[in-house]
């Protein structure tokens, strides 16, 4: 009886320390992972002055010494004309805007036609599929510049359109594992129905797909946002034209920087990161479902 | 003496299975060039036979495409072919020029030449001038290639009208009408869906990933380097010359290949599995049944996957700086001492200490992944496994460590091996936070942090080599390449594909 | 999928066509044209646009110069300018990598820094030589000669100017006057002192190209202003020396002084700045460009001064240089200067708009209201502006006077390839020398082995390992 007891409370005191260490390892990794976070919100919101002058470069201090909203002010106000970031904004939304509808598209038909359709070529489709994605994206720019140079579309919208969707089509994978769990025997019953391919796919197939379906727009949508390589290739010196993200990086580590502008980086950065952080935060339990889909299918 | 026995025989059984490999492959070359001896000649024997069967229709449509359609009353398809017909020749024929570079049967001439006027200034006495364009190579090589695309394309579509036609003979002979052009839409629907849905999507594929491949794979058999610039300089065919640099050259290519592949594999090593093995502790931790508000801890991680990389790795930069953030914190906290310096990434005075501090950095990046990957995979493992454990009197540590683990480590293998091909070509965290540095010595580009694909983003659009990068593309293509043929071996879910529909 | 193959064949042909018919409409007329450009053209034209690139920081002056240029052409023409101005902000080095890329995309007028020159009319050229006689006068009175000889090219066997000047640049010594006054600025000794005392680095650089640190290399004998150090000297490949006994003398100070515990730190494009407001730096080489970042980081505390001058101890005495030598720190004086496009559509009018840009009235305008310093020779006497006291005339000052002890960054062009000062990593090797990477360079000899490496470099453009 005491013995039990006694094992009992051993129980519950080892338990007690093993949540207490749970807490404070946890605790211990969310600063670390919310530090440099914290130091980009609070570098948008630092004003500090030398002698008259507005301090935007990086400082030593890790908490300000005043706040305010003066990088945010600079943003807008774009004193120099140089970095029109509303213009950027709007740009970048209407590129993703495009680009998610038409990736979606892309990749929701291919992946549904490797899945559930059997032709010939499929298997040799696979397989170029797979050596493809294999090259390095940076290889093809320059190629893809001039294919966009003779089509007359480099520094245009147009062309950042085209190339974050045209190659879409190869990221089938992970939807293609989605579709593939789908039982085979409802498409058969449909088509005992008299239902044609096109009605099976979209009355049948379609509907039960909705976390495939986001995950995929999702990470169609959030791609042009991140992208700062390929789209200044792209856009050139068309500063009117560049997204959030080419801007941005320029704005920080261009050769143009008379003077670094790390806090309205910063600031232009939180702008940035509100919209994508919701969306992504409020779609977080589709894109747990499509990573893990995608990994075990590999 | 047995054991140097042994070692002998290991080596030679190491030779022997290296050997074999190179055998199997060139089986595998000759069994192609075989197989496509076979093609042509069945091809061939098909296409005479059904030139002999076919109507006068089909007979005409190996002349002037869509004649069978029009002899069967197919209107809309043979005006579609005869205009596709019409519109190949006038573009080969008039060769137009685009971007001052013809495209048609010149751009044939062209691809092997890659041009031949060098062009300059004309300056005459009475203060005119006139200008002699100089051939634009790069834009011949790419036309050349999109010219035996569209060839190749066009001899598809010409057999293609032909083979209609025959059908609609065929229709005829069975005593059945021809299919209408109605009917042909319809048929995209349904028993040809796939050709409806895949074509976008292919047009996409074609242009912008094939076509640029395909481009860039020649790109490296040229001296198109920074010092011969398109529209300013002629390119030439140099064979495999800049293959060969990397192995016999002295310049910086044949210096610092080895040592970045090797650090990239290194890199890919380490940063996979930092990764993976963190982001399932992160995740069991997280999972723990004592834990509350599981959900705020998740998110509290999930940010840094929706925060763009040009951000956070931006500020991690700033803050790691010498003078930075951090450096005061330890300094102000007594660890480091005042006034000295804290160089960890670019100016690193031993590059271990930048190569140790990038890894971990990209923990912070990757870690949140796969944690959240783990604990979808949490939530799946199949409750029988645990009843069953339950029955044998298995205490919940011994079945959290024979049967959680194990099943985690099963399901999310395939993954293992994407995230290191992933790695291989991972760009972001080095070139935002150290540019490829610290410098390597000898006036290297390629820098000590730098992996295969930052080196050739520096080589191309920093430094206009294109010959280089590419050799580099390609290389890193056969690393990746193989890794993925010895997963795709051994992963059971590319054989068994159909297995569990 | 023969479907699928019948509307790819659709799609490129169609693209095909569209992409031709465009070009074709483009590029009329542009391939002949005079080069009388003083008196414009009678006849009517089509209204065109005009792009002109020119830094940042000026953007917003040349667009108001252009809009003046109007006015101007239409009082001196009689009739208006028939074609509009579209002025972009392209920093100078990607100026020239997007012509050096594709030249078609570039603008018909191009700020780009003179020692691209060589690389911008190599083969057929990419740029328009300068031909009317009044712009090519004008270039000639108002420039110094050290801009004179690097602005030429030879292009099919005759040799012609190339670039305007309009913007001049050097280096200078940021500094805080908390820590250091007025007599010890002048020598490196005496900030190094400054930095012992108050346990601070001297010196801080940004980055670790070969542009700021070249202040040992360049440094030249205080009294005679010689060194032997030769880079193209006229543009000429063989003009080339880096093996001179001064020359290993001042990279053995300048190890000394880059490997003193408070020395210096080569610091990131960023990190410079908080070093400087933390103060653990107390000086910092920069140029113009940076003096924004340098007032934020010092306010009121930030002094600009020449390059400091150097003596040569006992130790890194070498050769014919001995110990007690001093030296003055050198510098690159470079100049941003106008190109035209090759074959611009607009090639009439393009060098009338540069004598008015790089007029010596637009030039002095520029300083007050751009801040750019002129590279109008006699700017420091003639010019209303530089008789205020302000910081920013200090500037200009301090990197006026530097002149005396700099070169234009130097680049040389053969028919095979063009080589300049970065040319494959030289000057990461000349950073070897003063870091004493690995502790390779300790003695003199090595130095100079290092050195001989470095110079066939400049000569052959090849970096091969000895």
């Amino acid at each position: 009886m005491i013995k039990t007891v006694k094992k009992f409370k051993s129980v519950k005191a080892s338990r007690l320390t093993s949540t207490i260490f749970s807490y404070i390892t946890l605790g211990i990794l969310s600063i670390i992972w919310l530090y440099p976070i914290l130091w980009i919100l609070l570098s948008a919101f630092r004003v500090e002055y030398r002698d008259g002058n507005l301090i935007t470069t990086v400082v030593g201090n890790y908490i300000p010494k005043g706040l305010g909203l003066e990088n945010f002010r600079i943003l807008f106000e774009n004193p120099t004309g140089n970095n029109p970031f509303i213009q950027w904004f709007i740009n970048t939304l209407i590129v993703s805007l495009f680009t998610f509808i038409l990736s979606t598209l892309f990749t929701l038909s291919v992946a549904y036609v490797m899945s559930k359709l059997r032709f010939p070529m499929r298997k040799k489709f696979l397989s170029i599929a797979i050596i493809l994605g294999l090259f390095p994206g940076f290889m093809s720019m320059i190629a893809i510049y001039y294919i966009l140079k003779a089509i007359s579309l480099t520094g245009t919208l147009y062309a950042l359109i085209l190339v974050y969707s045209a190659g879409a089509g190869l990221g089938f994978y992970v939807a293609k594992g989605f579709f593939d769990i789908i039982p085979n025997s409802l498409m058969e019953s449909a088509r005992l129905d008299g239902a044609t391919n096109s009605q099976i796919f979209t009355k049948i197939v379609l509907p039960l797909s909705k976390p495939i379906i986001i995950y995929t727009a999702l990470l169609s949508f959030i791609g042009p946002w991140m992208d700062f390589i390929f789209a200044k290739v792209i856009l050139g010196t068309n500063r009117q034209m560049y997204t959030v993200a080419v801007g941005l990086y320029e704005m920080m580590y261009g050769e143009q920087v008379s003077s670094s502008q790390f806090t309205v980086f910063a600031a232009g950065s939180v702008i940035v990161a509100i919209p994508i952080v919701t969306l992504f935060l409020s779609m977080q339990k589709y894109y747990v479902e499509g990573v893990t889909a995608g990994a075990v299918k590999g | 003496m047995e054991h140097t026995e042994d070692r002998k025989n290991k080596k030679t059984s190491v030779i022997s299975r290296f050997l074999s490999f190179f055998q199997k492959i060139g089986n595998k070359i000759l069994k192609f060039f075989i197989n496509l001896y076979k093609f042509f000649k069945n091809g061939f024997k098909k296409f005479y036979a059904r030139f002999m069967d076919g109507s006068i229709g089909t007979k005409l449509s190996h002349l002037v495409m869509g004649a069978g359609n029009f002899y069967h009353k197919q209107f809309i398809k043979g005006f579609i072919y005869l205009a596709l017909q019409f519109g190949f020749f006038f573009l080969m024929i008039t060769s137009p020029m685009v971007n001052n570079t013809p495209i048609g049967f010149k751009s044939l001439g062209n691809l092997i030449t890659l041009g031949t006027e060098e062009g300059g200034i004309i300056f005459n006495p009475d203060f005119t001038f006139e200008i002699i364009p100089t051939d634009n190579s790069m834009l011949m090589l790419l036309f050349g290639v999109v010219v035996i695309g569209i060839i190749a394309v066009y001899i598809v579509a010409h057999n293609s009208s032909i083979k209609s036609s025959y059908k609609a003979d065929l229709d005829k002979r069975n005593n059945k009408k021809p299919t209408n052009f109605k009917q042909d839409i319809k048929s995209l629907l349904d028993d040809r869906f796939h050709v409806a849905l895949l074509t976008p999507a292919m047009i996409g594929i074609l242009v912008f990933t094939i076509l640029p491949t395909i481009f860039m794979i020649l790109i490296a058999f040229t001296n198109s380097d920074k010092e011969h610039v398109p529209g300013q300089q002629l390119i030439d065919w140099v064979g495999f010359l800049n293959f060969s640099n990397i192995f016999s050259g002295t310049g910086e290519i044949s210096r610092r290949f080895l040592p970045v592949l090797s650090w990239t594999l290194v890199w890919a090593f380490f940063a996979t599995f930092t990764n993976y093995i963190g982001g399932i502790l992160l995740a069991l931790l997280i999972n723990k049944k004592e834990v509350k508000f599981k959900k705020i801890w998740r998110t509290v991680f999930v940010i840094t996957i929706a925060l763009p990389q040009f951000v956070t790795l931006l500020a991690m930069r700033s803050l790691l700086m010498n003078q930075g953030p951090v450096h005061q914190m330890l300094m102000n906290i007594g660890i480091l001492a005042e006034g000295s310096t804290f160089e960890i990434l670019q100016f690193a005075a031993d590059p271990l200490t930048t190569r140790i501090a990038v890894i971990l950095i990209n923990v912070w990046i990757g870690v949140p992944f796969t944690m959240l990957m783990t604990s979808g995979i949490l939530m799946n493992v199949p409750s029988e496994l645990y009843e069953a454990a339950q029955i044998d009197g298995a205490t919940k540590r011994q079945a959290f460590f024979n049967i959680t683990i194990p099943y985690i480590v099963f399901v999310t293998t395939p993954y293992l091996i994407t995230s290191f091909i992933g790695n291989i070509t991972s760009f972001n965290v080095i070139f935002l936070l150290t540019g490829g540095l610290p410098r390597a010595g000898g006036g290297a580009i390629a820098g000590e942090t730098d992996l295969l694909v930052t080196w050739l983003y520096k080589l191309t659009i920093e430094q206009n080599d294109y010959n280089l990068g590419s050799v580099i593309a390609i290389l890193t293509f056969i690393i990746t390449a193989s890794a993925t043929l010895i997963s795709y071996r051994r992963s059971k879910s590319f054989k068994e594909e159909d297995a569990f529909q | 999928m023969k479907k699928l193959l019948l509307l790819l064949t659709l799609v490129v042909s169609v693209f095909a066509i569209a992409g031709c018919s465009k070009s074709t409409t483009e590029n009329t007329g542009t391939n002949i044209t005079t080069a009388n450009g003083t008196s414009a053209p009678t006849t009517t034209v089509q209204a065109g646009t005009i792009k002109v690139w020119v830094g940042a920081e000026s953007q917003a002056f040349y667009t108001q110069k252009l809009a003046d240029y109007k006015v101007y052409y239409q009082e001196q023409n009689g009739v208006a300018f028939p074609h509009n101005f579209l002025v972009e902000a392209v920093d100078t080095g990607s100026a020239a990598g997007i012509f050096l890329n594709d030249t078609e995309q570039g603008a018909d007028i191009f700020t780009a820094a003179h020692d691209n020159l060589g690389r911008l009319i190599a083969g057929s050229s990419a740029v328009m030589p300068v031909l009317t006689p009044a712009l090519q006068a004008q270039i000639q009175n108002d420039n110094p000669e050290m801009f004179q000889n690097v602005i030429k090219g030879i292009l099919s066997d005759q040799e012609f100017t190339f670039a305007v000047p309009y913007v001049a640049q050097s280096l200078v010594l940021y500094y805080n006057k908390a820590y250091i006054d007025e007599t010890q600025v002048q020598t490196w000794e005496g900030i190094l002192e400054a930095a012992t005392t108050a346990g601070k680095k001297a010196l801080a650089l940004s980055g670790t190209d070969g542009f700021n640190n070249s202040f040992v290399l360049l440094a030249r004998e205080d009294g005679t202003k010689e060194t032997s150090l030769r880079l193209y000297e006229d543009g000429i490949l063989e003009n080339t020396f880096g093996t001179g006994d001064d020359t290993i003398a001042k990279l053995k100070w300048g190890q000394d002084f880059f490997t003193h515990p408070n020395g210096v730190v080569s610091s990131s494009s960023t990190a410079w700045e908080v070093q400087l407001q933390n103060e653990s730096t107390i000086a910092f080489i920069g140029g113009a460009w940076h003096f924004e970042s340098a007032q934020d980081s010092l306010g009121n505390n930030l002094g600009v001064a020449v390059l400091p001058k150097f003596t040569i101890t006992e130790s890194q005495a070498y050769g014919e240089v001995e110990a007690g030598t001093v030296f003055q720190s050198g510098s690159f004086y470079d100049t941003k200067a106008f190109f035209m496009k090759k074959g611009s559509a607009y090639q009439p009018y393009l060098e009338d708009i540069l004598l008015y840009l790089t007029s010596k009235d637009v030039q002095e305008e520029s300083f007050e209201v751009a801040n750019n310093l002129p590279t109008y020779k006699n700017a420091l006497d003639e010019f209303a502006a530089f008789q205020e006291d302000t910081i920013e005339i200090q500037l200009a000052k301090m990197q006026l006077q530097m002149a005396e002890f700099s070169i234009p960054q130097p680049f040389g062009a053969s028919s095979k390839f063009n080589t300049y000062y970065y040319q494959k990593g030289a000057p990461d090797l000349i950073l070897e020398i003063l870091e004493n990477t690995g502790g390779n360079y300790s003695t003199h000899a090595q130095i100079l082995q290092q050195m001989q490496y470095v110079e066939t470099i400049w000569k052959t453009g090849v970096n091969e390992k000895p």
